[in-house]
Protein backbone atom coordinates (compact mmCIF):
# COMPACT_ATOMS: atom_id res chain seq x y z
CA UNK A 1 0.00 0.00 0.00
CA UNK A 2 1.50 3.38 -1.27
CA UNK A 3 2.56 5.64 1.70
CA UNK A 4 0.00 8.53 1.18
CA UNK A 5 -2.65 5.61 1.11
CA UNK A 6 -1.73 4.55 4.98
CA UNK A 7 -1.36 7.68 6.15
CA UNK A 8 -4.90 8.13 5.04
CA UNK A 9 -5.86 5.51 6.74
CA UNK A 10 -4.76 6.02 9.86
CA UNK A 11 -6.24 9.19 10.25
CA UNK A 12 -9.45 7.62 9.07
CA UNK A 13 -9.59 6.02 12.28
CA UNK A 14 -8.08 8.35 14.69
CA UNK A 15 -10.86 10.67 13.47
CA UNK A 16 -13.60 7.69 14.06
CA UNK A 17 -12.02 6.94 17.48
CA UNK A 18 -11.75 10.93 17.98
CA UNK A 19 -15.76 10.69 16.99
CA UNK A 20 -16.56 8.35 19.32
CA UNK A 21 -15.20 9.85 22.34
CA UNK A 22 -16.35 12.85 21.48
CA UNK A 23 -20.10 12.30 20.21
CA UNK A 24 -20.47 9.99 24.08
CA UNK A 25 -18.81 13.24 25.71
CA UNK A 26 -21.44 15.02 24.23
CA UNK A 27 -24.68 12.70 24.47
CA UNK A 28 -23.91 12.41 28.45
CA UNK A 29 -23.18 16.06 28.89
CA UNK A 30 -25.50 18.06 26.54
CA UNK A 31 -29.09 15.59 26.54
CA UNK A 32 -30.24 15.97 29.60
CA UNK A 33 -31.23 13.35 32.59
CA UNK A 34 -34.63 11.33 31.73
CA UNK A 35 -37.24 10.89 34.05
CA UNK A 36 -40.95 11.48 35.18
CA UNK A 37 -42.02 15.53 35.46
CA UNK A 38 -43.64 17.38 38.28
CA UNK A 39 -44.19 21.06 37.22
CA UNK A 40 -40.63 22.34 36.13
CA UNK A 41 -39.04 19.15 38.52
CA UNK A 42 -37.68 16.49 36.67
CA UNK A 43 -36.80 12.99 38.48
CA UNK A 44 -34.90 9.85 37.41
CA UNK A 45 -36.51 6.69 38.79
CA UNK A 46 -33.27 4.72 37.69
CA UNK A 47 -30.80 6.99 39.43
CA UNK A 48 -28.44 4.88 41.45
CA UNK A 49 -30.38 1.81 40.22
CA UNK A 50 -28.97 -1.44 39.53
CA UNK A 51 -31.68 -1.26 36.40
CA UNK A 52 -30.17 1.72 34.66
CA UNK A 53 -28.30 1.85 31.00
CA UNK A 54 -25.12 3.24 30.33
CA UNK A 55 -26.04 6.74 29.28
CA UNK A 56 -28.19 7.29 32.22
CA UNK A 57 -25.33 5.25 34.74
CA UNK A 58 -22.90 7.94 33.32
CA UNK A 59 -24.74 10.66 33.00
CA UNK A 60 -25.44 9.59 36.86
CA UNK A 61 -21.96 9.81 37.58
CA UNK A 62 -20.98 12.81 36.05
CA UNK A 63 -24.28 15.04 37.30
CA UNK A 64 -25.01 13.19 40.55
CA UNK A 65 -22.26 10.39 41.52
CA UNK A 66 -22.96 8.59 44.12
CA UNK A 67 -27.33 8.65 43.92
CA UNK A 68 -29.24 6.27 46.11
CA UNK A 69 -32.02 4.01 44.96
CA UNK A 70 -35.52 5.61 44.73
CA UNK A 71 -37.06 3.10 47.16
CA UNK A 72 -34.37 5.31 49.89
CA UNK A 73 -34.12 9.00 48.29
CA UNK A 74 -35.98 10.44 45.41
CA UNK A 75 -33.95 13.54 43.92
CA UNK A 76 -35.54 16.08 41.97
CA UNK A 77 -33.52 18.69 40.21
CA UNK A 78 -34.83 21.77 38.32
CA UNK A 79 -32.74 24.78 36.36
CA UNK A 80 -36.47 26.58 35.92
CA UNK A 81 -38.59 28.87 37.33
CA UNK A 82 -42.57 28.25 37.28
CA UNK A 83 -42.16 30.59 34.17
CA UNK A 84 -39.66 28.29 31.86
CA UNK A 85 -36.69 30.99 32.58
CA UNK A 86 -33.35 29.38 33.52
CA UNK A 87 -32.59 29.98 36.98
CA UNK A 88 -29.73 32.39 37.49
CA UNK A 89 -27.74 32.75 40.63
CA UNK A 90 -27.69 36.59 40.65
CA UNK A 91 -31.42 36.71 40.47
CA UNK A 92 -33.84 35.94 43.47
CA UNK A 93 -36.25 33.69 43.98
CA UNK A 94 -39.06 32.98 46.57
CA UNK A 95 -39.94 29.37 47.07
CA UNK A 96 -43.09 28.13 48.30
CA UNK A 97 -44.21 24.38 48.87
CA UNK A 98 -46.36 21.96 50.53
CA UNK A 99 -43.63 19.58 52.64
CA UNK A 100 -44.07 16.34 50.85
CA UNK A 101 -44.82 13.33 52.11
CA UNK A 102 -40.96 11.67 53.23
CA UNK A 103 -39.35 10.88 56.33
CA UNK A 104 -37.42 14.20 55.30
CA UNK A 105 -36.66 16.75 52.88
CA UNK A 106 -34.53 19.32 51.36
CA UNK A 107 -33.54 21.68 48.97
CA UNK A 108 -30.61 22.88 47.97
CA UNK A 109 -28.94 24.95 45.70
CA UNK A 110 -26.21 24.28 42.85
CA UNK A 111 -23.73 26.17 41.01
CA UNK A 112 -23.25 24.70 37.08
CA UNK A 113 -20.51 22.62 38.47
CA UNK A 114 -22.74 20.87 40.47
CA UNK A 115 -20.85 22.26 43.87
CA UNK A 116 -22.29 24.60 46.48
CA UNK A 117 -22.17 28.19 46.38
CA UNK A 118 -19.52 30.00 48.02
CA UNK A 119 -21.09 31.37 51.02
CA UNK A 120 -19.69 33.01 54.47
CA UNK A 121 -22.88 31.97 56.39
CA UNK A 122 -23.32 28.51 55.56
CA UNK A 123 -26.70 28.93 54.01
CA UNK A 124 -26.37 25.99 51.39
CA UNK A 125 -30.01 24.36 51.71
CA UNK A 126 -33.82 24.29 53.86
CA UNK A 127 -34.97 21.58 54.69
CA UNK A 128 -38.09 20.03 56.67
CA UNK A 129 -36.58 20.24 60.18
CA UNK A 130 -35.15 23.56 59.69
CA UNK A 131 -38.32 24.74 57.44
CA UNK A 132 -41.13 27.83 58.96
CA UNK A 133 -44.77 25.88 57.55
CA UNK A 134 -47.76 28.62 58.17
CA UNK A 135 -50.37 28.55 58.68
CA UNK A 136 -51.97 27.30 55.35
CA UNK A 137 -49.66 24.42 55.14
CA UNK A 138 -46.90 26.07 53.14
CA UNK A 139 -43.34 26.23 53.05
CA UNK A 140 -41.96 29.73 51.86
CA UNK A 141 -38.80 30.86 51.76
CA UNK A 142 -35.66 33.16 49.71
CA UNK A 143 -33.07 32.04 47.75
CA UNK A 144 -31.22 35.06 46.14
CA UNK A 145 -27.56 36.28 46.03
CA UNK A 146 -25.88 37.09 48.85
CA UNK A 147 -24.77 40.74 47.59
CA UNK A 148 -28.40 41.36 47.27
CA UNK A 149 -30.72 43.14 49.28
CA UNK A 150 -33.22 39.97 49.71
CA UNK A 151 -30.04 38.09 50.46
CA UNK A 152 -30.23 39.57 54.05
CA UNK A 153 -33.25 37.41 54.67
CA UNK A 154 -32.90 34.58 51.66
CA UNK A 155 -32.38 30.93 53.68
CA UNK A 156 -30.04 30.16 50.87
CA UNK A 157 -27.93 32.04 49.22
CA UNK A 158 -25.88 32.52 45.98
CA UNK A 159 -22.86 34.33 44.45
CA UNK A 160 -21.13 35.13 41.36
CA UNK A 161 -23.06 34.57 38.41
CA UNK A 162 -24.17 31.80 36.22
CA UNK A 163 -26.96 29.00 35.96
CA UNK A 164 -28.12 27.68 39.03
CA UNK A 165 -30.00 24.24 40.02
CA UNK A 166 -32.48 23.63 42.51
CA UNK A 167 -32.55 19.61 43.77
CA UNK A 168 -35.23 18.61 46.08
CA UNK A 169 -34.28 15.47 48.04
CA UNK A 170 -37.15 13.20 49.50
CA UNK A 171 -35.38 10.70 52.10
CA UNK A 172 -37.53 7.91 52.69
CA UNK A 173 -40.63 8.91 50.84
CA UNK A 174 -43.45 7.56 51.44
CA UNK A 175 -44.87 4.62 48.73
CA UNK A 176 -47.62 6.46 46.68
CA UNK A 177 -44.60 8.69 45.71
CA UNK A 178 -42.19 5.99 45.35
CA UNK A 179 -44.92 4.38 42.61
CA UNK A 180 -45.63 7.63 40.97
CA UNK A 181 -43.13 10.22 41.57
CA UNK A 182 -45.06 12.47 39.24
CA UNK A 183 -47.87 12.81 42.00
CA UNK A 184 -45.33 15.20 43.80
CA UNK A 185 -47.06 18.75 44.65
CA UNK A 186 -43.39 20.59 43.14
CA UNK A 187 -42.22 23.27 45.01
CA UNK A 188 -43.14 26.82 43.13
CA UNK A 189 -40.31 28.99 42.23
CA UNK A 190 -40.54 32.52 41.28
CA UNK A 191 -38.54 35.16 39.89
CA UNK A 192 -38.69 38.77 42.35
CA UNK A 193 -37.38 41.57 42.45
CA UNK A 194 -34.11 42.65 39.73
CA UNK A 195 -31.38 40.51 39.77
CA UNK A 196 -27.65 41.90 40.72
CA UNK A 197 -25.01 42.61 37.91
CA UNK B 1 -14.91 -1.18 -3.26
CA UNK B 2 -12.12 -0.64 -0.99
CA UNK B 3 -12.89 3.04 0.23
CA UNK B 4 -16.71 1.97 1.28
CA UNK B 5 -15.13 -1.28 3.25
CA UNK B 6 -12.73 1.46 5.17
CA UNK B 7 -15.37 3.76 5.44
CA UNK B 8 -17.30 1.24 7.19
CA UNK B 9 -14.94 -0.06 9.26
CA UNK B 10 -14.28 3.31 10.50
CA UNK B 11 -17.77 3.98 11.07
CA UNK B 12 -17.66 0.97 13.27
CA UNK B 13 -14.71 1.74 15.27
CA UNK B 14 -17.08 5.15 16.21
CA UNK B 15 -19.49 3.29 17.41
CA UNK B 16 -17.35 0.98 19.12
CA UNK B 17 -15.34 3.83 20.65
CA UNK B 18 -18.77 5.57 22.10
CA UNK B 19 -19.92 2.79 23.90
CA UNK B 20 -16.80 2.05 25.19
CA UNK B 21 -16.94 5.67 26.23
CA UNK B 22 -20.09 5.39 27.72
CA UNK B 23 -19.31 2.24 29.64
CA UNK B 24 -15.61 3.07 30.73
CA UNK B 25 -17.22 6.74 32.42
CA UNK B 26 -18.38 5.26 35.26
CA UNK B 27 -16.24 3.05 36.13
CA UNK B 28 -13.12 6.06 35.66
CA UNK B 29 -15.22 8.06 37.81
CA UNK B 30 -15.56 5.50 40.52
CA UNK B 31 -12.21 4.30 40.36
CA UNK B 32 -10.70 8.13 40.88
CA UNK B 33 -13.30 7.95 43.83
CA UNK B 34 -11.95 5.08 45.47
CA UNK B 35 -8.87 6.01 44.61
CA UNK B 36 -8.44 9.66 46.48
CA UNK B 37 -10.51 8.04 49.32
CA UNK B 38 -8.43 5.10 50.08
CA UNK B 39 -5.79 7.30 50.23
CA UNK B 40 -7.04 9.33 53.38
CA UNK B 41 -8.28 6.40 55.29
CA UNK B 42 -7.35 5.97 58.73
CA UNK B 43 -6.71 2.71 61.08
CA UNK B 44 -10.61 1.81 61.26
CA UNK B 45 -10.51 1.65 57.02
CA UNK B 46 -12.72 4.76 56.89
CA UNK B 47 -12.39 8.05 55.73
CA UNK B 48 -14.02 11.19 57.76
CA UNK B 49 -14.22 14.60 55.58
CA UNK B 50 -15.05 17.49 57.46
CA UNK B 51 -18.83 18.80 57.57
CA UNK B 52 -20.21 19.36 53.77
CA UNK B 53 -19.60 22.93 52.64
CA UNK B 54 -18.95 25.16 49.87
CA UNK B 55 -15.10 23.71 49.96
CA UNK B 56 -16.10 20.37 49.18
CA UNK B 57 -15.40 19.46 45.76
CA UNK B 58 -14.61 15.94 45.42
CA UNK B 59 -18.42 14.53 44.45
CA UNK B 60 -20.65 16.75 43.03
CA UNK B 61 -24.49 17.78 44.57
CA UNK B 62 -23.14 17.01 48.27
CA UNK B 63 -25.49 17.70 50.75
CA UNK B 64 -24.94 19.72 53.45
CA UNK B 65 -27.27 18.80 55.65
CA UNK B 66 -25.71 15.44 56.03
CA UNK B 67 -22.20 14.17 57.75
CA UNK B 68 -20.64 11.42 55.46
CA UNK B 69 -17.95 8.33 55.92
CA UNK B 70 -16.66 6.24 53.47
CA UNK B 71 -14.54 2.97 53.25
CA UNK B 72 -12.94 1.98 50.00
CA UNK B 73 -13.36 -1.90 50.00
CA UNK B 74 -10.75 -4.16 47.83
CA UNK B 75 -12.45 -7.71 48.13
CA UNK B 76 -9.37 -9.33 46.23
CA UNK B 77 -8.09 -10.13 49.25
CA UNK B 78 -10.89 -11.56 50.69
CA UNK B 79 -14.24 -10.20 52.25
CA UNK B 80 -14.64 -6.88 54.22
CA UNK B 81 -16.02 -6.62 57.41
CA UNK B 82 -18.77 -3.96 57.88
CA UNK B 83 -19.48 -2.57 61.26
CA UNK B 84 -21.36 0.48 63.36
CA UNK B 85 -22.99 0.56 66.44
CA UNK B 86 -26.22 1.61 65.32
CA UNK B 87 -26.40 4.38 67.82
CA UNK B 88 -27.71 7.52 66.15
CA UNK B 89 -31.14 8.83 67.05
CA UNK B 90 -31.41 10.39 63.17
CA UNK B 91 -31.49 9.25 60.04
CA UNK B 92 -28.27 7.17 58.89
CA UNK B 93 -27.85 5.13 56.16
CA UNK B 94 -25.04 2.91 55.14
CA UNK B 95 -25.25 2.76 50.75
CA UNK B 96 -22.86 0.11 49.43
CA UNK B 97 -21.75 1.08 45.58
CA UNK B 98 -20.34 -1.46 42.75
CA UNK B 99 -17.39 -0.03 40.43
CA UNK B 100 -20.18 0.74 38.18
CA UNK B 101 -21.52 3.25 40.40
CA UNK B 102 -24.87 1.16 40.89
CA UNK B 103 -25.70 1.36 44.49
CA UNK B 104 -26.55 -2.51 44.62
CA UNK B 105 -27.25 -2.14 48.77
CA UNK B 106 -28.38 -0.14 51.48
CA UNK B 107 -29.79 0.13 55.07
CA UNK B 108 -30.33 2.80 57.74
CA UNK B 109 -32.06 3.38 60.66
CA UNK B 110 -35.40 1.66 59.03
CA UNK B 111 -34.09 -1.21 58.79
CA UNK B 112 -31.38 -1.01 62.00
CA UNK B 113 -33.26 1.08 64.69
CA UNK B 114 -30.76 1.34 67.68
CA UNK B 115 -29.27 -2.50 66.35
CA UNK B 116 -25.18 -2.91 65.06
CA UNK B 117 -24.83 -3.00 62.06
CA UNK B 118 -22.63 -6.26 61.42
CA UNK B 119 -22.07 -7.10 57.39
CA UNK B 120 -19.79 -9.42 55.80
CA UNK B 121 -18.89 -8.00 52.13
CA UNK B 122 -17.90 -10.34 49.39
CA UNK B 123 -17.17 -11.54 45.74
CA UNK B 124 -19.61 -13.96 44.34
CA UNK B 125 -16.50 -16.59 44.33
CA UNK B 126 -15.48 -15.92 47.72
CA UNK B 127 -17.06 -18.49 50.14
CA UNK B 128 -17.42 -16.13 52.81
CA UNK B 129 -20.30 -18.24 55.17
CA UNK B 130 -18.14 -20.64 56.14
CA UNK B 131 -16.09 -18.10 57.96
CA UNK B 132 -18.47 -15.61 59.26
CA UNK B 133 -20.22 -15.91 62.45
CA UNK B 134 -24.19 -15.90 62.69
CA UNK B 135 -24.97 -12.41 63.20
CA UNK B 136 -23.15 -11.33 60.49
CA UNK B 137 -25.42 -10.31 57.57
CA UNK B 138 -23.37 -11.62 53.99
CA UNK B 139 -23.88 -9.10 51.19
CA UNK B 140 -22.47 -10.41 47.71
CA UNK B 141 -20.92 -7.66 45.71
CA UNK B 142 -20.81 -7.71 42.23
CA UNK B 143 -17.33 -6.36 41.64
CA UNK B 144 -14.21 -7.09 43.60
CA UNK B 145 -14.06 -2.96 44.58
CA UNK B 146 -16.88 -1.35 46.27
CA UNK B 147 -17.49 2.12 47.82
CA UNK B 148 -19.29 2.39 51.22
CA UNK B 149 -21.01 5.40 52.02
CA UNK B 150 -22.92 6.39 55.00
CA UNK B 151 -24.77 9.42 55.77
CA UNK B 152 -26.05 11.04 59.07
CA UNK B 153 -28.59 13.71 59.09
CA UNK B 154 -27.48 16.37 60.80
CA UNK B 155 -28.00 20.08 61.46
CA UNK B 156 -25.95 23.38 63.18
CA UNK B 157 -26.87 22.14 66.49
CA UNK B 158 -23.17 21.31 68.35
CA UNK B 159 -24.74 18.75 70.23
CA UNK B 160 -26.00 16.63 66.92
CA UNK B 161 -22.98 17.19 65.09
CA UNK B 162 -20.57 15.89 68.01
CA UNK B 163 -23.28 12.66 67.94
CA UNK B 164 -22.75 12.13 64.71
CA UNK B 165 -19.69 12.35 64.84
CA UNK B 166 -19.27 9.67 67.52
CA UNK B 167 -21.64 7.74 65.65
CA UNK B 168 -19.23 7.77 62.34
CA UNK B 169 -16.17 7.16 64.38
CA UNK B 170 -17.86 3.84 65.43
CA UNK B 171 -18.03 2.71 61.72
CA UNK B 172 -15.40 -0.18 61.24
CA UNK B 173 -14.18 -1.40 57.94
CA UNK B 174 -11.94 -4.32 57.84
CA UNK B 175 -10.08 -7.12 55.94
CA UNK B 176 -10.91 -10.44 57.17
CA UNK B 177 -7.69 -11.51 57.14
CA UNK B 178 -5.97 -9.22 59.23
CA UNK B 179 -9.19 -8.96 61.64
Amino acid sequence: MPKGATTRLVALYAVAVLLGIASAWLWVTRIGISGVDAGQWRVNLLAGSTQADAYTRARIAIFALLALDRRETLYYTTDRDDGGASLRAECPYSIALRPPTARWWSITAYAADGFLFPNKTRRYSVSGENANVDADGWARFLIAPQSSAAGVDARITTSGAGAMRLTLRLYQPDEGLQRAPQALDPPRIKKIGRCVS
Amino acid sequence: MNTWRHALTAFGVLLVTHALTVWTLPRVIMWRVMSVASAETNPAGTFLPPPTDHTARRIVMPSPDLLYATCSLSLRDGPIRVSFDGHYPRYWSIALYAANSDNFFVAGDRNNADQPVRWLVSTPSQNATASSPAAERQITAPSDRVFLLMRLLVNDDPAVLAEAERARRSLRCTNTVES
